[in-house]
């Protein structure tokens, strides 16, 4: 046995004790600032040299399974019963619950003796009530079912019959075209009885002459409920009162076809049961179809890349002209305009977009001839385009429905940075005047438009600029409309003064035929200036016409006094394109609004109007 | 703590769980499973076989796995199912099925949580007891009851089971479900065609959403005791014994195929020939569990040169109980052939060519003919599979062949539980499920309404 000097001497070491007692002594000292890191094994601690590694492997102390705490005793448990509030019958059923905690003053036994004396607690269990669903189904009359849901080929203890199985099962038609059992025989001894009933002999003669057995097909069924639906739909909610959900479904509803459906399902059925054979080969074609297209993407890439070659960088007159060109400074610096330009395209495209999709488009877009930016491409531009790796993999198209399930949308380009929706719909509330912004928001303030939507999503803001649009287009025309009145109205002043004037004697017919002039003047001016207010029109009639007020004047401007504040500047929104078919669509709301409305213009050509913009909207 | 993850049990809120003690019980042709809800396995699961002795006091009944298995003179052992799946004898099912349940669940007298020891007594103990007194002697007074029943179960039928649970078990709430359905929920499925391959009968259950479509259900007699009878024609086409165990006394190893060398048991009152029938089908359900394999496919076992390959393959050795031993080697694939291929059945004077459309392909494809093509589709992506003898070595291999090679442009999925309770007691482990939900209270038959409505609240209710 070698002994521990030996060993010492082996390694070199000082032999003497004093050394040693230092060795000894240090050894702690150094231990102790390195910190034991817990649960990790100190022959593996020991691996990690002087510094710990900068990731704690594992400093959590090592638990697999958390320490049981004591909890103090046991717990009490009690089969508790209760009753179900979805059940009218009060079956009291037991479950295993806590035992409500003791009251602390009391001891054990006092519990125990409380536990026996008390009247057995019912607990009253709400707690799965939310699984009872009831469905809400259309329910008719009998005197609706006579006026609008007869049929010739079901009878009304079969609708009922119908009915009652789609609420037992949910809606669920396979399940209700394969239960539905509807006995005709039972129907017959009924029918008997119906007329009786409703005293309505041809409706009991119509179920009659049906043979007895009759087998209902999904869509038989379907086309059934539908149609009462839509019926019924349309009783309660007239259809132009129905909100866009309300009118999808209905549309819906009147669309089934159930010839369609069932030609639908035959050739599903025929491609479930295709052979073997046939399914093979059309794996086979599909998948040589996506080779094709997969051929056809880079076949694709590369003749663009070759045009891009081919079509030779714009001819530089400098380049052409040769070295020579670029002799003056001025040539100098286009050159290096130009080169500049170049660099800047190739940093923005380096650093843009991620790397996938959004990088590549743009590429494309830059990498085609036609496009607009080319002049400025160099070689160096092309070779980067060339470098790209082959086409993507096609990019998952969605179909509408799709995109509307789930709610994704495409842009052309997209503005950088984030913008809240509700900015938006606010943007659009607001006009280029304050007259114009205060008149959309009373508009939509009449149609009953709450200032702040409360989701604006981005179908939401399309309906309401859908929506700004149309209350726009209702601001000019009743805009068109009052200056129509009003030049009306001075006509009419025209000829009754006329008529008076006449009747009087010439004497004062010069002061007529001027004050007609002056009329005609300005109605003229407000035909050749459309653009100008109608209140502002009205304002000239007053001031230019008193005479002609006094008998206008039941007009009074009241309702409309919103905008009495003639100022021009209204008009700056107005497209002027848009003035001439305008101007047509406003003479005849004006015209059936005078004749049916009279005084409360306003008001009702709004009404009217924004009856009719919504049922656009719907439509 | 408990991190969840994917083996931990979801805590009862997440999945709307409020166990009410209920007792599942799901009969069938060889065994009655009967358990609490809520828990993996049944807990007790006792032979639907009963013995009879007759003896001068009338005819004696005796039930349990002990019982029947006892080789006493006089003992006849009988099955209170018929051969369609549908109980002929209520009489004796209901006595094996409270047997079952009175057995290993709720002893004989009603169980009381207070007193079994688990609980200390108290207060509790009293309301039960008072609540309990009016049904006291009844079997079931204290657990609501949920039973299964095959898809094609008739109306008569039904109101028998809660005419029984309700009168003579005295159960508060009663529901019934259909054993498709509730293997499906057994496999987290809601929808999907169930193939239940049992020992009386073959099932196929297309259900959508939790309800059976009726129109759909087929059934065959082709299964469990229909390979057994293969086996059985099998054995006497080659001269093999067929010796039950209670017979054997003692035995000597002997070469395969040599004669057994085993010292038999007399009897001074030989047990009847049912006894011994049902003591070699034990033997037979061995002989299907250890030996006998479904050709996996391509192809039917006779087509081309499949038996040839078969033959190729090596065989499985198995022991008769009195020595007797032999490999087996192609044989082995033709006992179980003909659930998917009828002309390859064994026949003799009693035993006929089965019908073409019994066998599984078939009543696959009929019940999806059934069904509305937009849910065909669907079905055939949740083909759950279920019942004793789909444990057959390589079933599943075959049935899916099969429901590939009929529906190539379809995704059909076969949803085969692994784990052998859960494949032989699915049915019950969905009531397991459902009868533990707390959505589910609200379905229950409740005595008050059985009072009311009568017996054909059972069609009512349970659909
Ligand atoms: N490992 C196994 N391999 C093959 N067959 C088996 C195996 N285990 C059990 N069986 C067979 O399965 C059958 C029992 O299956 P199961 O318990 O599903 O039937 P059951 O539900 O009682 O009957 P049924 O559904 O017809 O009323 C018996 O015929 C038995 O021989
Ligand atoms: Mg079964």
């Amino acid at each position: 046995m070698a002994s521990g000097r030996d060993v010492r001497d082996m390694l070199g070491l000082p032999v003497s004790g004093e050394v040693q007692k230092t060795v000894v002594q240090k050894r702690p000292k150094l231990a102790a600032p390195a910190r034991r890191i817990q649960g990790v094994a100190r022959e593996v601690a020991a691996l990690y040299g002087e510094r710990p590694p900068p990731v704690a492997v594992y400093e959590e102390k090592k638990s697999y399974r958390a320490k049981r705490q004591n909890t103090g005793p046991a717990k009490r448990w009690v089969q508790q019963p209760f009753t179900n509030q979805a059940r009218t019958d009060g079956l009291v059923l037991k479950h295993w619950r806590r035992k409500p905690a003791p009251q602390p003053t009391n001891s054990e036994d006092t519990t125990m003796e409380d536990g026996e004396n008390k009247e057995p607690y019912i607990e009253n269990s709400s707690e799965f009530l939310k699984y009872n669903i009831q469905l809400d189904m259309p329910t008719f009359t009998d005197e609706e079912y006579d006026a609008h849901l007869r049929s010739d080929d079901w009878s009304r203890e079969e609708t009922d019959h119908l009915f009652q199985m789609i609420k037992d099962y949910s809606y669920r038609w396979a399940i209700i075209w394969d239960r539905y059992d509807y006995r005709p025989s039972n129907n017959n001894t009924l029918t008997v009885q119906e007329p009786a009933q409703d005293g309505d002999s041809s409706h009991a003669l119509a179920s009659l002459p049906f043979p007895p057995p009759k087998t209902r097909t999904v869509e038989d069924m379907k086309a059934r409920f539908y149609e009462i639906s839509a019926k019924l739909m349309k009783l309660r909610i007239p259809e132009v009162e129905m909100d866009a959900d309300q009118y999808a479904r209905y549309d819906m509803l009147t669309k089934f076809d159930p010839l369609l459906e069932r030609n639908r399902k035959s050739l599903a059925s025929a491609l479930m049961n295709r052979s073997m054979d046939e399914v093979k080969e059309e794996e086979f074609l599909l998948a040589e179809l996506q080779r094709i297209n997969m051929a056809a993407n880079r076949l694709d890439a590369e003749r663009a890349e070759l045009r891009a070659r081919l079509e030779a960088p714009i001819p530089n007159q400098q380049v052409a002209a040769g070295l020579q060109s670029f002799t003056s400074s001025q040539a100098l610096q286009a050159l290096f305009q130009q080169l500049f330009q170049q660099d800047r395209n190739n940093k923005k495209r380096a650093s843009g977009t991620g790397p996938a999709r959004l990088s590549l488009s743009a590429n494309d877009i830059i990498g085609t001839p036609t496009s607009a930016g080319h002049s400025l491409m160099s070689a160096a531009n092309r070779r980067q385009s060339m470098a790209q790796p082959p086409p993507p993999t096609p990019i998952r198209t969605l179909a509408p429905q799709e995109e509307y399930r789930f709610n994704v949308s495409t842009h052309d380009r997209l503005t950088s940075g984030v913008s809240f929706g509700s900015d938006k719909l606010l943007k659009m509330r607001q006009a280029k005047s304050n007259v114009q912004t205060q008149k959309i928001a009373a508009a939509l303030q009449q149609l009953g438009i709450s200032d702040i939507i409360a989701i604006p999503t981005s179908r939401v803001g399309e309906v309401f600029e859908q929506l700004v649009g149309k209350v726009g287009k209702l601001l000019d025309v009743r805009k068109v409309r009052e200056k129509e009145e009003g030049e009306c109205r001075v006509l009419e002043a025209m000829k009754a003064k006329r008529d008076g004037v006449e009747g009087a004697g010439h004497a004062e017919r010069n002061g007529g035929e001027n004050g007609e002039q002056s009329v005609l003047q300005d109605s003229r001016e407000g035909h050749e200036e459309e653009d100008e207010d109608v209140d502002a029109d009205a304002d000239e009639d007053a001031d230019g016409e008193p005479d002609a007020d006094g008998e206008a004047d039941d007009d009074a401007d009241g309702e409309a006094d919103e905008d009495a504040e003639g100022e021009d500047e209204d008009a700056e929104g107005e497209d002027e394109s848009g003035v001439p078919s305008r101007r047509g669509t406003s003479e005849a709301v004006s015209t059936r609004a005078m004749s049916n409305a009279g005084h409360k213009r306003s008001a009702s050509v709004l009404s009217q109007a924004s009856s009719k913009s919504s049922k656009r909207v719907r439509k | 703590m408990n991190i969840p993850n994917a083996s931990t049990a979801p805590s009862t809120g997440e999945y709307a769980g409020d166990e009410i003690s209920a007792i599942v019980l799901d009969p069938g042709y060889s065994t009655t499973r009967a358990g609490f809800a809520g828990e993996d396995v049944p807990k007790s699961v006792c032979p639907s076989f009963y013995g009879q002795v007759d003896s001068d006091g009338g005819p004696r009944l005796l039930f349990g796995e002990n019982a029947i298995h006892n080789p006493l003179g006089n003992l006849h052992i009988k099955n209170p199912w018929g051969s369609d799946g549908i109980v002929e004898d209520w009489e004796t099912a209901t006595k094996v099925w409270e047997y079952t349940v009175t057995s290993r669940l709720t002893g004989t007298k009603p169980g009381d949580p207070a007193k079994n020891g688990l609980n200390e007594s108290n207060g509790d103990a009293m309301e039960v007891d008072i609540e309990g007194l009016e049904n006291l002697e009844k079997p079931l007074a204290d657990s609501p009851l949920l039973m299964t029943e095959p898809g094609w179960n008739p109306t008569k039928a039904r109101e028998k089971c809660i005419e029984i649970a309700m009168e003579e078990w005295g159960t508060p709430a009663f529901f019934l479900h259909k054993t498709g359905v509730l293997a499906a929920f057994a496999s987290g499925k809601a929808s999907g065609i169930i193939i239940d391959v049992g020992a009386s009968h073959t099932s196929v259950t297309p259900v959508l959403d939790g309800m059976v479509l009726k129109k759909g259900v087929q059934k065959s007699p082709l299964a469990g005791n229909f390979v057994s009878n293969q086996i059985r024609l099998i054995f006497k086409q080659n001269d093999i014994p067929l010796t039950p165990h209670y017979m054997v006394s003692s035995k000597t190893q002997v070469d395969a195929g040599a004669p057994a060398q085993a010292a038999y048991k007399t009897f001074d009152i030989p047990p009847s020939d049912s006894f011994r029938r049902h003591e070699e089908e034990r033997v037979l359900t061995e002989f299907k569990e250890s030996v006998v394999e479904v050709w996996p496919g391509p192809g039917r076992f006779s087509n081309g040169t499949n038996e040839e390959i078969a033959k190729a393959q090596p065989g499985r050795p198995f022991e008769m109980p009195d020595g007797w031993n032999q490999v087996f080697g192609a044989e082995r694939f033709k006992v179980a052939e003909a659930l998917f291929d009828p002309g390859a059945a064994l026949t003799d004077a009693e035993s006929s060519r089965p019908k073409d459309e019994h066998c599984i392909p078939s009543l696959i494809q009929a019940a999806l003919a059934h069904v509305d093509q937009d849910q065909r589709p669907l079905l055939l992506g949740n083909i759950v599979v279920t019942g004793g003898s789909t444990l057959l070595y390589k079933f599943t291999e075959r049935l899916s062949y099969e429901v590939n090679a009929a529906y190539p442009s379809t995704r059909n999925k076969l949803i085969a539980p692994g784990p052998v309770v859960e494949r032989k007691y699915a049915a019950w482990i969905g009531g397991s499920i459902l009868a533990s939900l707390g959505s589910f209270h609200q379905l229950w038959i409740s005595k008050k309404e059985y009072e009311e409505h009568g017996v054909n609240i059972v069609e009512k209710r349970c659909r």
